[in-house]
């Protein structure tokens, strides 16, 4: 039902900052899907243009057979920054993804409807959070206000769900977690889902399919197999043009070392 | 160290760095020192000059004469304005606040709500007169009332300034027409308000309220303005990507960050409006003000009373401020697991959270 196709898409940001350059890729229902690639890749502009965050320059995104033009209620995302409401609670939180399903005035009033406040808490108890749903959202950890992101991602009862950098600002323990509740969420519902991810590590343990971006352009699509250590060197160091203007050491062995994290979250 | 051995000589480009530097921040300081100099130099040549404030006689015996004068006059304060009972009966002195705190009955303060109170305070308040100046806690009462009404009525209305005057809500050019009204209201203070409202109510507490109402739109809508322009632009965004709609968008994304904010500003307002009533009552619209200037007027004979006046203005004032103070320190981030406006008010209960986290 919501097969994604991407055809040939760019995008221009500015005069001329191409972050995506003629990416074309197809998704089929329920994948999970793994963005990888080094900061400035176009991961996240990818993302947001599935969204519908933002317009492609050039080419269509279809989910389905629509053509992706605006946000849209089957359309869900998990933020970097978690992006909550810092002082409402896990469930009013959770209760906004409900927000393009009510009209506008019983919304003004939260309220949201017997079915959405049922969704809510199903989605708070999917990612271990039930009993925090009256919690302050900035009461939370890191870890907890991401599963709360989730949970508003799934109130929303998406079939395409999107996730952008979901873990770059949690430890390791806790990415672990909210990696696996997004998995778990993902499975249970029979959701596609795409995510961008930072380490390396952690895309192994949870994806199925990967797909590496490097410049705006894809460089890699395969399986957890075919991630090979080359592979990821591949994705995140161009073997080639690189040169010491950007690697000011390009000794191997150091390369080979900063691969399990090539990036600094924020 | 493991630099220790490196002498001067062998970082050339640190010493260089560190003399830039220095030369820099020598620079910076001489121009504030000069700054700092003229300041001063034009407050006191010029601007003091002018308007004939001199220290020496700030200082001078005759002034300090005066003063114990004047300050011995209002010594020791006479309540005995205080309530309808003392005033009637004539106890005058501290006896007056004494008689009025020391007697206690089950009753209605305002005839409204129940419970133990001072029974010569609750009888005052049951017959006050807002226009009636002269017993000190019926004034009290039209000044906090003022203050309080005049915060509620002017709440919406600086809402709907405040968030039309945000650039996050409406774009640009248009913004500042919300801007521009709440900048001009502000640039008249209420008490030019007052005199400019009296053709409407005339010289009564109504036009006191009117004033702080017009007053607060301009004030608090400008910090509610302020407010949305530092809210962050995930949650708008989060709620913008589940596909809702733009007026959901400014309340769920962006007003739902600054609620807590918003109360506590409100609260601020509270405060400030309560001593701007007390101001506006030395126009003569009542209340506090009202009692205090009258008192005063009467020269010799008044003064005491003034000055118990006096003490019920820091009583209200503190009081007041105690309260929205502990209200807005709860609604803080962090601070409590509850930090809800109705945690915060059923806290103001538990005496063991007044001195804030215990």
């Amino acid at each position: 039902m919501s097969t994604i196709t991407i055809s040939s898409v760019e995008k221009v940001y500015g005069e001329d900052t191409v972050a995506l350059d003629d990416v074309s890729l197809t998704i089929d229902d329920g994948e999970f899907v793994i963005l990888l690639g080094p900061s400035g890749a176009g991961k996240s502009t990818l993302l947001r243009l599935l969204n519908g965050l933002e317009r492609p320059t050039e080419g269509t995104i279809e989910i389905g057979d629509e053509t992706v033009s605006d946000t849209r209620p089957d359309v869900a995302m998990v933020f970097q920054m978690h992006n909550l409401v810092e002082s409402a609670s896990a469930y009013r939180n959770a209760l906004t993804g409900a927000l393009n399903r009510t009209s506008t005035v019983p919304s003004l009033a939260t309220w949201y409807g017997e079915e959405a406040e049922r969704m809510a808490l199903e989605a708070l108890d999917t990612v271990g959070l039930l009993s925090e749903a009256d919690q302050r959202a900035d009461s939370m950890s890191g870890g907890q206000q991401q599963r709360v992101g989730i949970a508003r991602a799934l109130t929303q009862d998406p079939t395409l769900l999107l996730a952008d950098e979901p873990v770059a600002s949690l430890d390791p323990k806790a990415s672990e977690d909210v990696m696996g509740y997004l998995r778990t969420a993902a499975d249970e519902r029979d959701l596609t889902t795409v995510t961008s991810l930072h380490q390396v590590n952690v895309a192994r343990e949870f994806g199925e399919r990967f797909v590496g971006l490097r410049d705006g352009e894809v460089v890699f699509d395969g399986s957890a197999e075919d991630l090979t250590m080359e592979a990821v060197e591949e994705i995140y160091y161009d073997t080639e043009a690189e040169t010491a203007e950007s690697m000011p050491d390009p000794a191997s062995n150091d390369r080979a070392r900063s691969v399990a994290t090539p990036e600094e979250g924020p | 160290m493991a630099t220790g051995t490196n002498t001067d000589e062998d970082r050339p480009d640190v010493e260089q760095a560190r003399e830039v530097l220095w030369r820099r921040r020598w620079l910076r300081r001489s121009l504030y020192g000069a700054l700092l100099l003229s300041v001063v130099g034009l407050t006191y040549f010029v601007f003091l000059e002018f308007l004939g404030f001199s220290f020496a006689q700030l200082t001078s015996e005759r002034a300090t004469t005066e003063m114990q004068k004047f300050i011995g006059g209002l010594f020791p304060p006479n309540f005995e304005d205080m309530t309808t009972y003392t005033k009637e009966n004539e106890i005058t002195g501290i006896d007056a606040l004494v008689v009025s705190l020391t007697s206690w009955e089950l009753g209605l303060l305002w005839g409204v709500i129940p419970g133990i109170w001072p029974t010569h305070i609750m009888d005052t308040l049951a017959t006050a007169n807002a226009g009636n100046g002269n017993v000190m806690v019926s004034a009290a009462y039209t000044t906090v009332a003022a203050g309080f009404a005049g915060t509620v009525l002017g709440f919406p209305l600086a809402l709907v300034f405040g968030v039309l005057g945000s650039e996050r809500v409406v774009p640009f050019p248009l913004n500042f027409l919300f801007r521009g009204t709440m900048s001009t209201i502000r640039a008249i203070p209420a008490i030019v308000w007052t005199l400019i409202y009296i053709p409407i109510f005339g010289i009564t507490p109504a036009t006191g309220v009117l004033a702080i109402t017009t007053d607060t739109v301009g004030n608090l809508g400008r910090l509610f303005t302020d407010e949305l322009e530092e809210i962050e632009d995930g949650p708008i965004e989060a709620v913008r990507s589940t596909g809702a709609g733009r007026v959901q968008v400014v309340v769920f994304g962006m007003l739902s960050q600054v609620t807590n904010s918003f109360v506590a500003w409100t609260l601020y307002i509270l405060e400030i409006n309560t001593r701007i009533a007390i101001t506006l009552g030395v126009l003569g619209v009542g209340g506090l003000g009202m009692y205090i200037e009258n008192q005063i007027g009467l020269l010799d004979t008044g003064y005491q009373n003034a000055m118990a006046g006096i003490f019920m203005v820091i009583f209200i004032v503190l009081t007041i401020e105690l309260i929205s103070s502990r209200i807005r320190a709860r609604l803080r981030p962090g601070e409590t697991e509850s930090s809800t406006l109705l945690g915060a008010l059923f806290g103001l209960f538990d005496p063991n959270k007044w001195l804030g986290r215990l």
